[in-house]
């Protein structure tokens, strides 16, 4: 028996932070190819963290967008070496809670629309739509950001906890029953 | 299926529907950067563009505004700034007609070489000339650091080349005069906002700020962190060393290496700690550079089979570190065969390498050879390693030859939005797991586990996971994890093992299930000693 069959233990996607901090430092120094780099390392964390919280493709890709723009030009004043993923998150977070409050206003733009872009996002397979579509449909809002948090981008729950502002206690135990939904959903379709 | 399996299949799903942005970020970046903006973009988000266009209508009030203002106060506003570095940092600050307005010293070299000289109404070119002199007299230029970087900051480019070059002329000229050549270093500096901060954090120049800057811009070695405490001398020697070509620097004279032991000793010095003849060394490499916080050379050579991979300390001559491998390329002399092992090195070297120069067909040197034809090379680009050199990178990171391994897999695929080749391989025993970059060919990720279905060869009986070196071996991690849970080894079932390194800590990954629980352990793989656990209702 092969155990555990990819590097899946190596502490998840976490992009290794020292890598992270070198790209923060060379796009405060305007380096374009730094921010390709960082850009290719953790646009999957924002976007899946985004699109957890905003459940919207088109929102989603937005605040992707805005995200990176925001690094670009908060880059110089990053300080707290060590935490980069935490620190872009934590950016992702507040445009997201931004554009949740811009939609309230608006309110014409249909809340949960993820599907209609999935269907056309080619570089995805069927079994990749199908795992979005369950995280999307069986998960809670905070159950769903707690599991990409973890999953996508490689964060400690305590990590989580810190930036969810929830209690440890609370991360965990959502965590273990949404994995476990999960866990049952996409092991039988499979 | 795990729960590792199903975190796994959930950032696969995410990583490959993520929507490329990247050039419309980058793209949209550069916009940003410069103050004329334009629009360009077309599917991107009128919020964004219109907040631009309004923060750019208010820079060009702004500039326009002081534009008019500096008319009415041409004697007494700055026109330009000059800045000297060399260690001592000095910003001098004049009007239209070249009349000092003022003299900042950046650090407390500079205050000295300041002293209390008062430069106020003097003319620019005296003041330099002055400047100049104290540093010579201080003691800040001398035949071991002659290195002088002049900084132009002026609103009119034009003016500012025009006041660059000749103040690199006269400085160079006023450095003549002394007992050795000075080297100058001149630039103008665009003052950008960004770059600006950056000065004022470390509390160097503008020009100094640019001119790591540029350097780090060019080598991906050096962080801006790293290169902040050095003198010019050193960044204008690591320029100067690494054939860096920094756009809209000049240089004029050469920086003075004689603060170090110089190339010459530097190679004795690697030569006699490899043990290694002068004349049998072939492709010599020497640099000098700057790593953790030091100046060394770099010093690489093949001699006799093997790669030499040297960092010399510069001014002591002290060898800081030394590699050795095996040379893929080499071809052993025909006269006296097997002798490639027999060279006088005195680093260690394992067993697994040496059998790998003796007989391997050297799969590093065929890059010209055509692409493998499995079903992802359609997506392949040229830039990419072949699969093959992504093999040998990840074999040689093993230590392994290429006979001795088995189940040999590859795959090119996409992982954090890097194209990686996936090479999983087993080999006495273990299994290996390799992301090797594709475009680089460096090693991204390596794992090496116990394999399961491994029976050792009948001869030796010697047992596979338990050898692990210094390790307490998979049974007594599993003893030890069974004993803290309290259940017997045969209430176990579905019980797997796995020595992984977690935080740089080698550990026993253990997940078993006893009764209607579901047990999780990390062992310390050195003492034994419980460092995680976890039980779960078994569902």
């Amino acid at each position: 028996m092969i155990i555990c069959l990819t590097s899946a233990n190596d502490s998840g996607g976490e992009p290794d932070s020292s890598r992270l901090d070198r790209c923060l430092l060379g796009i405060a120094g305007e380096d374009s190819r730094a921010l390709a780099e960082l850009y290719d390392c953790t646009s999957a964390s924002v976007y899946a963290f985004a699109l957890s919280i905003l459940k919207n493709t088109q929102d989603a890709e937005d605040v992707l967008h805005d995200c990176y723009l925001q690094i670009y030009a908060a880059a110089s004043r990053y300080q707290s070496f060590g935490k980069p993923m935490a620190w872009i998150l934590t950016i992702t977070r507040n445009l997201c809670l931004l554009k949740l409050r811009e939609r309230s206003r608006t309110a014409d733009i249909p809340p949960e629309n993820w599907e209609p872009y999935l269907e056309t996002c080619e570089s995805a397979s069927p079994d990749d739509r199908l795992v979005i579509t369950e995280c999307m449909k069986l998960l809670t809002d905070e159950e769903r950001q707690i599991v990409v948090l973890h999953a996508v981008a490689g964060f400690k729950h305590r990590e989580t906890a810190k930036l969810l502002e929830l209690p440890l206690s609370t991360v965990l135990s959502k965590y273990n029953r949404a994995i476990k939904k999960l866990k049952n959903h996409i092991g039988k379709e499979y | 299926m795990a729960d590792k399996d199903t975190e796994q299949k959930i950032r696969q799903a995410f990583t490959n529907a993520v929507p490329d942005l990247r050039d419309s970020i980058l793209s949209d970046c550069k916009t940003q950067k410069g103050a004329v903006i334009i629009m360009t973009d077309t599917n991107k988000k009128t919020l964004w563009t219109r907040r631009l266009a309004g923060i750019a209508a208010a820079f060009v009030l702004l500039i326009g505004g002081l534009a008019g203002f500096q008319v009415y106060r041409a004697n007494y506003s700055v026109a330009s700034t000059v800045s000297l570095d060399v260690n001592p940092s000095i910003e001098i600050q004049v009007n239209k007609k070249e009349e000092v307005l003022a003299v900042n010293p950046r650090n407390e070299d500079a205050k000295i070489v300041v002293g209390d000289m008062d430069f106020k109404g003097s003319n620019l070119d005296v003041t330099i000339n002055a400047l100049i002199g104290s540093m010579l007299r201080n003691g800040y230029l001398n035949e071991l650091a002659n290195s002088i970087l002049i900084s132009v900051d002026n609103q009119d480019p034009a003016k500012s080349a025009e006041l660059k070059e000749r103040l690199a002329d006269e400085i160079s000229a006023a450095l003549k005069t002394g007992t050795f050549d000075g080297a100058v270093l001149s630039q103008t500096i665009s003052a950008d906002p960004s770059l600006k901060r950056l000065a004022d954090t470390y509390g160097i120049t503008l020009g100094k700020a640019q001119l790591i800057q540029q350097i780090t811009e060019q080598s991906a070695f050096y962080s801006f962190e790293d290169l902040v405490p050095l003198s010019i001398n050193e960044l204008n020697l690591l320029t100067e060393s690494g054939n860096l070509n920094l756009a809209n620097v000049n240089s004029l004279g050469t920086a003075s290496d004689k603060a170090y032991i110089g190339e010459e000793k530097a190679k004795q010095a690697a030569l006699s700690h490899a043990g290694a003849a002068a004349d049998k060394i072939a492709r010599y490499e020497i640099e000098l550079d700057f790593e953790h916080g030091t100046m060394v050379y770099e010093v690489e050579f093949k001699c006799e089979g093997f790669e030499y991979d040297y960092e010399i300390d510069a001014v002591t001559g002290a060898v800081l570190k030394s590699g050795k491998e095996p040379d893929d390329d080499y071809i052993p002399p025909q006269a006296d065969n097997g002798s490639s092992s027999q060279t006088g090195g005195s680093s260690s070297q394992s067993d697994s390498s040496t059998q790998q120069t003796g007989g391997n067909s050297s799969p590093t040197d065929n890059s010209s050879a055509p692409q493998t034809d499995n079903e992802q090379s359609q997506n392949s680009k040229a830039s990419y390693i072949s699969e093959e050199q992504a093999k040998s990178a990840a074999l040689s990171h093993a230590g392994l030859s290429a006979e001795a391994i088995t189940e040999y897999k590859s795959k090119l695929d996409r992982e954090h939005g890097v194209m990686v080749y996936e090479i999983e391989f087993k080999c006495e025993g273990f299994e290996y797991d390799y992301e090797i970059d594709a475009s680089a060919g460096t090693v991204l990720k390596n794992h090496k586990e116990t394999d399961d279905d491994y029976v050792p060869p009948q001869d030796g009986g010697h047992h596979s996971s338990a050898e692990n070196g210094n390790y307490i071996g998979e049974t007594r991690a599993k003893e030890a994890a069974l004993s803290h849970a309290g259940v017997s080894a045969d209430a176990v079932y579905d019980y797997k093992s796995d020595l992984d390194s977690d935080d740089g800590m080698m550990i026993y990954e253990i997940e078993f299930k006893a009764g209607s629980y579901e047990y999780e352990y990390e062992i310390d793989a050195v003492n034994g000693s419980v460092l995680k656990y976890e039980w779960d209702e078994d569902d």
